[in-house]
């Protein structure tokens, strides 16, 4: 068991698929994992590991089949009628969310989730533009249609529509899939912001070990439903084979660093993004400098 | 949820009726059902019901699945039932209640009309729909309609027209499952309110998929482009139709199966 007290924790979670017909099949066997509160975590694991599973039991999208989903140590299916509220509690954004999109304006689109919530018109407005102002959605937008936009301004619009009903905890679904660079740091940046003035709780669900070292808390590797590692980048990167056979890996930058040291460059390790390893190489050339003098 | 639909399905398998030609199919499809509305007595129509079994037994589709599509036109099938037990009037009376008078030929009818229903649902769909893919289904029904290509009908587009939309059921199931649980996280609630207001919450859902759907549509199109479709003019198959001894085995039966009921039609 883990040692924090988790705000949102599965307790003995089994999901099975189409159950009572020929493709009955497990997606989850027996996961027990928990979230803890005020932090972004990175939820990571292969294709397949059953995240995605996760992610939507964890705002009742999904009854487990067996076990119990807690939030602040209650049953949120103990009273199935009252799943609704849970869903305002757990803000999830889906994989590839933009395809959500359907009002004719940006600013009603991000209004949606608010609405249903059934907010008075003032706090809905103050809602859309402060999660406009997470995911960098300037004024000039919100009276254009969603249609309109790019891919990547899409994107935003929908993260801002859930961010917009502000959740007790966010669960968003490899938010900066298939975007560029720039993008992700920005979306991610954006998200990062967002938990650090709400102090909310939010989990990243992602493949990349270079956002995720950037921007979580804490890590968490998921392999065949079980917990396999936790803790911060430092903890989870240590364990280079480990994370080998789970189907990750290191970031790029970790193990060019590494290379360096092995090639007899006295680098420190434990470098996970490039500005980093930028400021490493400096302080190297800098310290040579001086040995030289 | 939308994917366990099963209804009209196309179920694997290696059978015979699996193995048959499509073209072969359509045509027997056209015989049989002939031969079930050529039925009009009582020992014809057992003739029928029970070919319709052996299909189905040749088919190896589980009994319980070609059944169980049943239940989907069963209020139908007990409507018209009742209406030809009460209104239809015939010679010889059964049974007289006040108003409500039963004759022997609307029993009669009744059951006739049970058996024909049940008869053309679970023939044509072992013979057709369970046991022919989509892409062959469509193959075969571009080569028999072939000779309107002289009337200047687009055969081969309707049918590329007919593969696609059957590829992509599955997709927009599975597309629609997806949107529908995006707009539920972000609080729609199908299930409340009035039945406009129960109307105005598939709005959330329709237009994400309209747009998608285009979109795909507008992707696919310009892939096909790309490997150079031109439609059917001149365009070979990978896989060419023969036809195969079985094939005229199973005509005949379906010929005999005919001959029979109408000969059994004027003996009895």
């Amino acid at each position: 068991m883990m040692e924090h007290t988790p705000k949102i924790s599965l307790e003995n979670v089994t999901y099975r698929y189409s159950i009572g017909t020929p493709f009955e099949k497990a997606a989850l066997q027996n996961v027990t994992l928990g979230f803890e509160g005020g932090i972004i975590t990175g939820l990571m694991g292969h294709t397949g590991s059953g995240k995605s599973t996760i992610a939507q039991l964890l705002n009742g999208l999904l009854r487990p089949t067996e076990g119990t989903v807690r939030i602040d140590g209650q049953d949120i299916w103990e009273d199935p009628k009252k799943i609704g509220a849970v869903r305002f509690r757990v803000g999830l954004v889906f994989q590839y969310p933009e395809y959500q999109l359907f009002e004719e304006t940006v600013a009603r689109d991000i209004a949606y989730g608010p609405h249903n919530m059934g907010l008075d018109d003032d706090e809905i407005r103050r809602r859309v533009e402060e999660a406009a102002r997470f995911t960098g959605i300037t004024p000039d937008i919100f009276e254009k249609s969603p249609f309109e936009l790019s891919g990547g301004q899409k994107r935003r619009v929908a993260i801002a529509g859930v961010m917009a009903m502000d959740p007790e905890i966010l669960v968003l679904d490899e938010p900066a899939a298939g975007l560029d660079p720039k993008g992700r740091a920005e979306i991610l940046g954006g998200i990062r912001a967002y938990q650090r003035e709400k102090k909310n709780t939010i989990i990243i669900i992602s493949h990349s070990m270079e956002d995720m070292a950037l921007y979580a808390d804490k890590l968490m590797v998921l392999d065949h439903g079980r917990v396999s590692r936790y803790g911060d980048a430092h903890e989870v990167f240590s364990h280079a084979e480990e994370l080998k056979s789970v189907g990750l890996s290191r970031p790029q930058i970790t193990k060019f660093v590494m290379e360096l040291a092995r090639a007899g460059v006295p680098v420190n390790g434990g470098i996970y993004s490039v500005e980093d390893a930028y400021k490493e190489v400096l302080r190297v050339f800098a310290e040579k400098k001086k040995g030289a003098k | 949820m939308l994917r366990d639909i099963t209804l009209g399905q196309y179920f694997p398998g290696n059978s015979v009726l699996h193995r048959l030609d499509p073209r072969m199919k359509i045509f027997l499809i056209v015989i049989y059902i002939v031969t079930i509305f050529t039925a009009n007595t009582p020992v014809s129509f057992a003739l029928v019901l029970a070919s319709a079994f052996v299909l189905l037994f040749l088919s190896r589709i589980p009994a319980k699945l070609v059944l169980g599509g049943l239940k989907a036109v069963f209020i139908i099938m007990a409507f018209t039932a009742v209406i030809n037990i009460f209104w239809t009037t015939g010679e010889e009376l059964w049974l007289e209640a006040g108003p409500i008078k039963i004759y022997r030929e609307g029993v009669e009818y009744a059951i006739f009309m049970i058996v024909r229903v049940v008869a053309l649902i679970v023939g044509s769909s072992v013979l057709l729909t369970y046991t022919t893919s989509p892409i062959a289904l469509t193959d075969g029904l571009e080569r028999v309609l072939a000779p309107l290509k002289v009337l200047h009908v687009p055969v081969h587009e309707f049918s590329m027209m007919m593969t696609i939309a059957l590829r992509f059921i599955p997709t927009l199931i599975e597309e629609t499952d997806k949107i529908i649980s995006a707009q539920k996280a972000r609080g729609t609630d199908f299930t409340a309110g009035s039945l406009a207001q129960r109307a105005r919450a598939l709005i959330p859902i329709m237009v994400p998929l309209f747009v998608s759907a285009f979109h795909r549509a507008d992707e696919l199109a310009v892939a096909m482009e790309c490997r150079c479709y031109r439609g059917g003019e001149g365009r070979t198959r990978m896989t060419r139709l023969h036809l195969h001894a079985r094939d005229f085995v199973v005509l005949g039966a379906h010929i005999v199966l005919l001959a029979a009921v109408i000969a059994l039609n004027i003996i009895f």
